[in-house]
Parts: C-alpha cells; structure tokens; sequence
C-alpha cells in the first residue's frame, strides 16, 4: 500500500514516465537493499491507479522514437495523497516465526528452549553486526536519511534482544504453565432427544 | 596462533562455606588480529575472565596462555612487566591521574618502564594524533569530556605497542554518541593497527562492533558466535564443541 501513495506522492511533485518512477521510488526509499519492488508491480499499480481516477495517462510524442507514457496527478489523487498524510502509521504486525518455534519446543522433547533463545540471540547479533557495519560506510553529511533508518533497525534488534533475556529469565515459569490447546468442537449431528 | 588460550580455568571466591565459583573450567581460543566481545547477566564471571587473562588476579585452577607463555608459571615482576609491555588495558571509568596531562597520562607506561620521558612523550603524542586528540594534549582530565578520556585511555594502553588491548566496559560511562565513537575506535585497534582486541560489554550495539561474541553464564562459556561468515567450519567446530557441553 506505501508504494502506491509514495508514488501519488512522486507525481504530486511532477508529472512522470513511467519507466522514472520505480528508480525515484527506490531512491525515495532508500535503496533496493531496503525495499524490494519489481517493475511489474509498479505498472500494476500505476493502472489500478488509473482506473481509480487518482492519475492520468498521456501519451507524449517524442519525434523519431515510440510514444512515451507520462502520469499525472489528478485531484482526486491529491486527496487521496493528504489523507493518506494526515493520519499516523503502524507497521503492519509481523507473523512471529520466532515465536512459533519457541511453542514448539516446548511441547517437543527433542528441542531444547534455551539451545533456541540461544540460536536467535545469535542470528540477532550477526544482523545487528551487518547493519552497524552499512551504517558506519554512510556519510553524515550526505545520507543522514540513510543512517537515521539504519539507526531504527538497529533499535529493533535492541528491542528484540532485550526480550529475548527477558524470556529466557521467565522460560521455566512458561514451561510449567498450561500449553495452548485448541478447542475442539463436537462433530456430526446432535443426538436426537425424545 | 591463538594469542590468548585459556584452559580449564576456574576461579572460586571466598572460603568454607561461603564460595562463589565465578568461573568453571572455562576453555577459550583467540586469534590474533580477532576482536572479541565477551557478553552475558550480572554475575556471569565476564569481568572474572578478563581479570583472569590480564594477570591482574589469579586463578584457582587452570591455565592462561598469553603469546604461547603460561602466566601462572610466572613471578609476580615478570608478570607485571609482561602486562606493562604486551597488554594495554581499557576500563569502563577511564582511570586517568586526574593531575596529569592528556600526553602525560599516555606516556605513563613507557615513563614507568624506564623510558626517557621526551622520547615516551613523542610517542603519546602519537597515539593521541591518531585518535582526535591532537589539539587537547596538554587538557587535563577535568577538561575532557568523557568520550575524549577514553580517547586518551586507548592512546594510553596503545603506547607500549601492545600485542593485545583488553577493555572492561570500555562504553559503559558513555552517552550513546561516544560510544559508537569509541567502539570504532577499537574496532580500528584490529583492523587498522593490527592489534588483538578482548572486550566486556554488556551493550548490544557495542559488542556488534566486534567479529565474535563469547557467551558467559554462570560462568561457562554457553555459545561462541562469529558475527561475520557465520558459517565457517570455525563456528560450526565450536557450536559442536559447545552442545557437547
């Protein structure tokens, strides 16, 4: 869904080809590393978007080479754009594997819990290694945008550790409390009562 | 060649009935040119560790080889001498003479070590130039900031040349801002000046600086992980060593 309203936003400052978007999208974005979106997707949405009236599609004539297709911002987009401005964000939730993994070995013997709080803290610490190390090759003068975004991964993976020890300290009373059991429900037909 | 090999060691404090075994029979390898952060709870015996491997206390059993040398085999000067010309130390309040200059704080070992003092002060400059503090040489304590103590603390242990820098919570009276500062610093210690780095810390984002994290609990090592190239055959070797456990 950002892909679309960023690129209602692209447009709001000019009208575009289409072939410019995707590369102004990623440099908004701050790179493919950071966000992976392929040329089909944004064509997709640039004709969803078209349909919905939120931009136009012109085409320009370029003398001696194929029509270029330009995109423009309707009004209807431009309000599309403000609401879509005006209101806060949350990330959407993500699926915890992690989490999963963990209920797991608790009802399996043949996974120790704290083998893999271990194994994630690890897996955490490399991450944490690999961005620390992108964020110290980025220039303070030039791509404070770039460092600032690597510098909120980084609180993450801080906040994750921190929930790991915190886990690990409260493991044993996890382990002695009821594990989660589906409700089952009766099947086939009632009995008859006469 | 692992220039720090610890084996076996254990280290038990207080008598009778009232011992704590801060360290059980912990075993340990580092590489030369490795920057290693040694992390785990309050009380895990990471600090045990690195007093252990600096020569500052010893241990009730086990062994700690520093270059190929067996410590415990040697007498209290030559270990003093040994930590004066091969180790450089780091700690978490810096520890600077708070009536000497930055150059003169830095120049202290070599003075200590017989040095004539213009030829120990030169080479403090040095160490100093290379991390920021040119222009503050003859600031004292009082008038540094605490990221630029710690600054003149590295120049400090840097001095002598030392084959090894050990750091005790080198960040822990840091705001964040000189932390990242310091941590690149040492991380430069190994990949710039060639040295072996063993840090305590307690901080996420500062131990990431490093290549390798050693995990304490209860005073044994619990995991070892290589942060870059996670999957060499050293990591794996250790991972199995470790479930063996």
């Amino acid at each position: 869904m950002s892909v679309r309203y960023s690129l209602l936003g692209l447009l709001a400052q000019q009208p575009r080809y289409g072939y410019e978007l995707r590369a102004a999208f990623l440099a908004l974005a701050g790179g493919e590393e950071t966000w992976e979106v392929k040329p089909a997707q944004i064509y997709t949405t640039l004709n969803r978007m078209v349909e919905s009236g939120l931009i136009e599609k012109n085409s320009v004539e370029e003398e001696g080479a194929d029509d270029k297709v330009i995109y423009t911002l309707t009004q209807s987009g431009r309000d599309e754009l403000q609401n879509w401005l005006s209101q806060g964000t949350l990330d959407d939730p993500q699926q915890d594997a992690f989490f999963l993994k963990l209920m797991l070995s608790l009802e399996l013997p043949e996974i120790n819990p704290t083998r893999l709080i271990q194994t994630q803290r690890s897996t955490l610490y490399q991450e944490l290694h690999r961005i620390t190390t992108l964020r110290d090759r980025l220039h303070p003068q030039t791509e404070l945008a770039r460092i600032l975004l690597m510098d909120k991964a980084i609180m993450h993976l801080e906040a994750d550790l921190r929930w790991l020890d915190m886990l690990e300290s409260r493991l044993e009373e996890v382990q002695n409390q009821p594990h989660p059991r589906p409700e089952l429900r009766p099947r086939g037909r009632p009995a008859k009562t006469s | 060649m692992s220039i720090i090999e610890v084996k076996d060691l254990t280290k038990v404090y207080g008598e009778k009935s009232a011992t704590v075994t801060a360290l059980k029979s912990v075993n340990l390898s580092v590489e030369k040119g490795q920057f290693v952060a040694v992390m785990g709870p309050s009380g895990c015996g990471k600090s045990t560790l690195l007093h252990l491997i600096g020569g500052l206390d010893r241990p009730t059993s086990g062994s700690v080889f520093i270059d190929g040398k067996d410590i415990s085999t040697l007498k209290d000067d030559d270990l003093t001498e040994l930590r004066r010309r091969k180790m450089g130390f780091v700690f978490q309040f810096f520890n600077l003479l708070p009536v000497l200059s930055a150059v003169e704080n830095a120049a202290l070992p070599m003075i200590l070590d017989g040095v004539k003092p213009e030829a120990a002060r030169a080479q403090a400059a040095k160490w100093l130039e290379l991390n920021q503090m040119g222009d503050r040489l003859t600031h004292r304590p009082d008038q540094l900031s605490g990221g630029e103590q710690q600054r003149v603390a590295i120049a400090r242990a840097l001095v002598s040349e030392p084959i090894m820098l050990l750091a005790d919570e080198p960040t822990g009276n840091l705001d964040s801002r000189s932390s990242d500062e310091i941590a690149s610093i040492l991380r430069r210690v190994v990949t710039k000046w060639g040295r072996t780095v063993l840090m305590v810390t307690h901080d996420p984002r500062i131990a990431a600086y490093a290549d390798r994290i050693v995990f304490l609990k209860d005073g044994q090592v619990v995991d070892d992980t290589l942060l870059e190239g996670g999957n060499s055959d050293n990591s794996r070797m250790v991972k199995e060593k470790v479930e063996q456990l």
